[in-house]
């Protein structure tokens, strides 16, 4: 049996996994995502069926901590082993192949799996200069992405700099750093964000799309509900103490200590959408609210440019400097005292009037 | 640019720069106008104690009238206090406060604001109703009157609708809760100086100068 | 003693023609506007701009004032009134002129026929809305300035406008210097000691057009009281009269004229104290405005009758009999005397030296209800039906305290009591303060005769 004809059941089987665990697996997925009981059970039925899926994964403007994230779990998982078991017939980092020959694999996926394929980007399109700031085999990214967008059949980003831009996009974006959503408009895009996204929202997107064949459905800004669905304060274990108003003033007073809420050490939790809270992170069951630290709001546009920084607490938001609001004072008082000198003036001539 | 990132950013910049500068335009406007001197002889004792005295003493009605604005005066105090526990003593609000100041407070728990928010709000819209159907009221109200009762009572929704998380089932997220309470703020703070809304400003004095004036003819004010 | 019924039916009918005797002011109707806005204008200063800008609109001024309370109709709201002060110092001097201007209205001469019945006939400037403000906003103090205004603008209402003019002519209802002389020849026929235009006397005491016409029985025991006391006193007749219809009316000038003739009277015979009759608006009209509008102080002290009448008795000078056949009184403070002029505790003093018992009705002294015909209303024909509800508010609340009779000082708080008792049949004796003490001077006590006050 060659591998292009195995279907998933038969390679988890091939690699040890126990029905009984896969159906876990897709018990766990299914309540992630929402479907009942019976689903998840249909759910394990149709992946178990499923084929590889062809996918081609275009890397830009990016640090390569979205491919970590995904591939290098400190063990093996049944996440992992989904994502191996997809044909990535195109990935710069991770292929053997370079050069003209990878181009070649890239054009013949594209080929072979016309209007099939799926297409995952992560990294942000640098326009700047003409798109040059990045180029692939002397293909700009922007082409690159145009040309095998083309026949795909949706496109999945992962990572805050495919989905939204990202940090190359931050403040001063030097390079003109866009989305992908910015350049192709004419083709599902579901954006995994997450600086890096987590995998199991990876996995889960792709299962969804090896299961259903279809797109799950998503939010307003293009990521799967499933996972997007709820901020990371919604879900946090630390919630209760900001109900009660118990805050850490700093990351190493008396309340951090006591595990207290980090909305005042500026916690994006409340504004933030991800499963963090619920899935938990490197399979060591935690998150960075729980190691200590305030959200991020890494899956969110812009938020490394958010107003006041990572530390200011939501409702502090960039107000300025006392310098400005000193010379809004100066301004005030100037106006208002050249308006009572005026008006100083018309009583006077009134009282002239009056005289005369 | 997120409406939370505006809402965040330059709009707060902007409405302080505006509440700052309108502020202060119309006390050195009015205060720097011409005063009259006055002639007659004294009779009252020292009107500076006098004028101090009054700051205090209007804070209720005079014993002897008191009946007649027994309902505007009480729901006034109980609304203006539970605005004051709102916005001086939930958590959030006064980081934004410690942020610009410099210093911070302690917090009333959750439920407490949560609740002086309820109550002020009913309260002021039993007010506003008031306002529409009293003879007087109804009669002395214009467009700054409802205007600055939209201004106040605005954040005062927008604030419990965002911490309830309200909307959702509208499909309104947290964030754009969030930035419409704040930017509801920031609409208060612009429209601040321009309206009735400055009297906070201006009551210690004119209650100060009441309280001379009638001084200077032996009658307390 | 008591009202001359007689002289009172006169008057009450002479005041009654007084609108139709009246020539009107000519003027285009933009020039009127131009000189209120004008007057407005001027007399508006930074402590009247800060409370102008202060009102909250939160109507506790009309709840306390006695044309609302009686009527219930929102446009009698204190605040209202001064609307078109508002307006003008919001387009022309307020900091925010550039906005106001924008959708506040100029003043029109609609505005300033609409207004007259809020200045004159439903304002008595009683200043009880002052009292209660909240945000500290001297309402009342700045009512004059709409006086001012009309006056300016030619629209004081006919009976107060006339009034001004007989006053600016130096007699009033027919009364001026020869009727007064003629009063004093009759009293001092009929026996009574009475000093006229000495050229040196420490107390120079006035008497007022209503005295010399209705209540002569107060001018004769401001006589005997004074003999009494056996002060160095005197009546001037080139500055008796303390009555001023320009205070009344708004017309600065001739409110200066009148006041000028006193204090010029006042500095010729060198006096120290000058005795207002039983007149309410005179005492700050003389006390308190005119100096401001002179630009001067007064050489000498200004007291109202029952100012001096109590502070004698606090002095020990005044001795007093225990009054007969009454014991319980309510005394009504003219607004004028004590929420404009501090005279509070004195005329009790004075009551309670006569042994009688002052029952308070509930908002009594510096909150008391005017009667509703201060500040010249009592004058204004229209206004009749206005002041007849107040005056009801004020007998009910007199009626609950129980008492015999009562207590005023002022002469048009009199009157307005007495029309009100007609049309209403009511029986309460209304008595005069300066009266009783006339008629209890304790004989038997030694005359001061120091002749220093």
């Amino acid at each position: 049996m060659s591998q292009r004809e195995e279907n998933l059941g038969q390679y988890m089987a091939r690699r040890g996994i126990s029905r009984r665990t896969f159906l876990k697996f897709c018990t766990v997925m299914g309540s992630t995502m929402a479907l009942s009981p019976a689903q998840a059970a249909e759910m394990a039925e149709t992946m178990a069926k499923a084929t590889r899926q062809s996918v081609i994964w275009l890397s830009f403007q990016e640090c390569t901590g979205c491919t970590e994230s995904i591939t290098r779990s400190h063990n093996p998982t049944l996440e992992s082993l989904i994502f191996d078991f997809i044909s990535l017939d195109y990935h710069h980092t991770l292929q053997a192949a370079a050069g003209d020959a990878a181009e070649h694999a890239r054009e013949e996926a594209m080929k072979k799996h016309k209007g099939k394929y799926v297409v995952v980007v992560d990294g942000s399109i640098p326009m700047g200069e003409n798109a040059h700031y990045s180029t692939i085999a002397g293909i700009t990214n922007e082409q690159m992405l145009r040309d095998t967008a083309k026949d795909c059949f949706a496109i999945v980003t992962v990572g805050t700099c495919a989905a939204f831009g990202g940090i190359p996009a931050a403040r001063p974006n030097p390079t003109g750093a866009v989305a992908v959503s910015d350049i192709i408009k004419d083709k599902p895009i579901i954006n995994v964000s997450g600086c890096p996204p987590m995998p199991q929202v990876m996995t889960g997107t792709l299962s969804h799309i090896l299961t259903f064949g279809a797109i799950p459905e998503l939010d307003h800004l293009g990521r799967p509900i499933a996972f997007f669905g709820e901020t990371i304060h919604d879900r946090c274990y630390r919630r209760p103490f900001y109900e009660k108003g118990q805050f850490a003033k700093s990351f190493d007073d008396e309340g951090a200590r006591k595990g207290w809420c980090l909305y005042e050490v500026g916690c994006k939790g409340p504004t933030t959408y991800n499963a963090c809270a619920n899935l938990k992170w490197n399979g060591a069951d935690t998150f960075p609210v729980q190691s200590g630290h305030g959200c991020l709001g890494c899956s969110e546009p812009n938020f490394w440019d958010q107003a006041g920084g990572f530390y200011a607490p939501l409702s502090v938001g960039d107000w300025g400097s006392h310098e400005v609001l000193a010379g809004a004072v100066v301004a005030g008082a100037a106006v208002g005292a050249a308006a009572a000198v005026a008006g100083r003036s018309k009583q006077k001539s009134a009282h002239e009037e009056k005289k005369s | 640019m997120t409406l939370l990132e505006f809402a965040r950013g330059p709009a707060m910049e902007w409405s302080l720069i505006i509440l700052v500068a309108g502020v202060v335009l119309r006390f050195a406007g009015i205060f720097l106008l011409t005063r009259h001197k006055t002639y007659f002889r004294t009779k009252g004792g020292s009107t500076l104690a006098a004028g101090l005295r009054t700051i205090g003493t209007r804070s209720a009605p005079t014993p002897d009238l008191e009946h007649r604005v027994r309902f505007s005066h009480y729901t006034g105090y109980l609304w203006h206090i539970g605005l004051f526990i709102t916005v001086l003593f939930y958590a959030p609000h006064i980081l934004f406060f410690e942020s610009i100041l410099g210093f911070g407070w302690p917090a009333l728990p959750t439920s407490v604001v949560l609740a002086a928010a309820a109550v002020t709000l009913a309260v002021l819209i039993a007010l506003l109703i008031r306002r529409m159907v009293h003879p007087v009221l109804k009669t002395i109200s214009g467009f700054d009157d409802y205007a600055s009762w939209f201004v106040t009572t605005l954040p005062l929704v927008t604030g419990l609708v965002a911490f309830g998380h309200l909307g959702a089932d509208f499909g309104w997220r947290y964030e754009t809760l969030l930035a419409v309470h704040i930017l509801s703020v920031e609409l208060l703070f612009v429209y601040f100086p321009f309206g009735k809304l400055f009297h906070p400003f201006s009551i210690w004095f004119t209650r100060y100068m009441i309280g001379g004036q009638m001084e200077q003819r032996g009658v307390r004010a | 003693m008591s009202l001359n019924r007689e002289a009172f039916n006169k008057f009450a009918e002479m005041a009654g023609q007084l609108a139709d005797m009246d020539t009107p002011v000519e003027m285009p109707d933009d020039q009127r506007v131009a000189n209120a806005k004008r007057v407005m204008m001027e007399k508006m200063d930074a402590p009247k701009a800060a409370m102008l800008e202060s009102c909250i609109h939160c109507g506790m001024c009309a709840e306390v004032c006695h044309f609302y309370m009686t009527q219930e109709d929102g446009k009698f709201t204190p605040i209202l009134k001064l609307d078109l002060l508002k307006r003008v110092y919001r387009r022309e001097l307020s900091p925010l002129r550039w906005m106001h201007r924008l959708y506040t209205r100029d003043v029109t001469i609609e505005d300033l026929e609409e207004w007259q019945e809020l200045v004159y006939d439903t304002c008595t400037v009683c200043g009880r809305c002052s009292l209660i403000c909240p945000m500290g906003i001297h309402i009342a103090a700045m009512m004059p300035i709409m006086r001012n205004a009309y006056s300016a603008a030619g629209m004081v209402p006919a009976e107060l406008h006339l009034m001004d003019s007989q006053q600016d002519q130096g007699h009033l209802f027919g009364v001026g210097k020869d009727e007064f002389i003629g009063l004093i020849e009759q009293l001092r026929s009929q026996g009574l000691e009475i000093p006229v235009d000495k050229d040196k006397a420490d107390i120079m005491v006035l008497t007022s057009v209503l005295d010399i016409m209705v209540s002569q029985d107060s001018l004769i025991a401001m006589i005997k009281i004074m003999n009494h006391l056996g002060y160095d006193w005197t009546f001037r007749t080139d500055g008796y009269e303390c009555a001023n219809f320009g205070m009344l009316s708004g017309d600065e000038e001739v409110h200066l004229k009148a006041s000028k003739k006193i204090i010029d009277a006042a500095v010729a015979c060198g006096a120290k104290k000058v005795i207002v009759a039983e007149c309410g608006h005179s005492y700050p009209a003389l006390r308190y405005e005119a100096p401001d509008i002179w630009g001067h102080a007064l050489p000498f002290e200004v007291l109202a009758t029952s100012e001096f009448l109590g502070q004698e008795v606090e002095k020990g000078t005044l001795k007093l009999k225990k009054a007969e056949g009454v014991h319980t009184v309510t005394f009504h403070d003219p607004c004028k005397n004590n929420r404009w002029g501090g005279v509070e505790k004195e005329p009790r003093a004075v009551l309670t030296a006569l042994g009688l018992e002052i029952r308070e009705p509930d908002s009594t002294g510096r909150t008391n209800i005017c009667c509703g015909g201060g500040g010249g209303a009592f004058l204004i024909n229209r206004t009749a039906d206005y002041r007849q509800r107040v005056f009801e508010l004020k007998r009910d609340q007199i009626d609950a305290t129980g008492s015999e009779a009562l207590v005023v000082t002022c002469g048009s708080c009199r009157l307005n009591f007495e029309v009100g008792k007609m049309k209403s049949n009511w029986g309460k004796p209304v008595e005069s303060l300066v009266e009783m003490v006339g008629d209890n001077l304790d004989d038997g006590a030694a005359r001061s005769g120091t002749g220093s006050p």
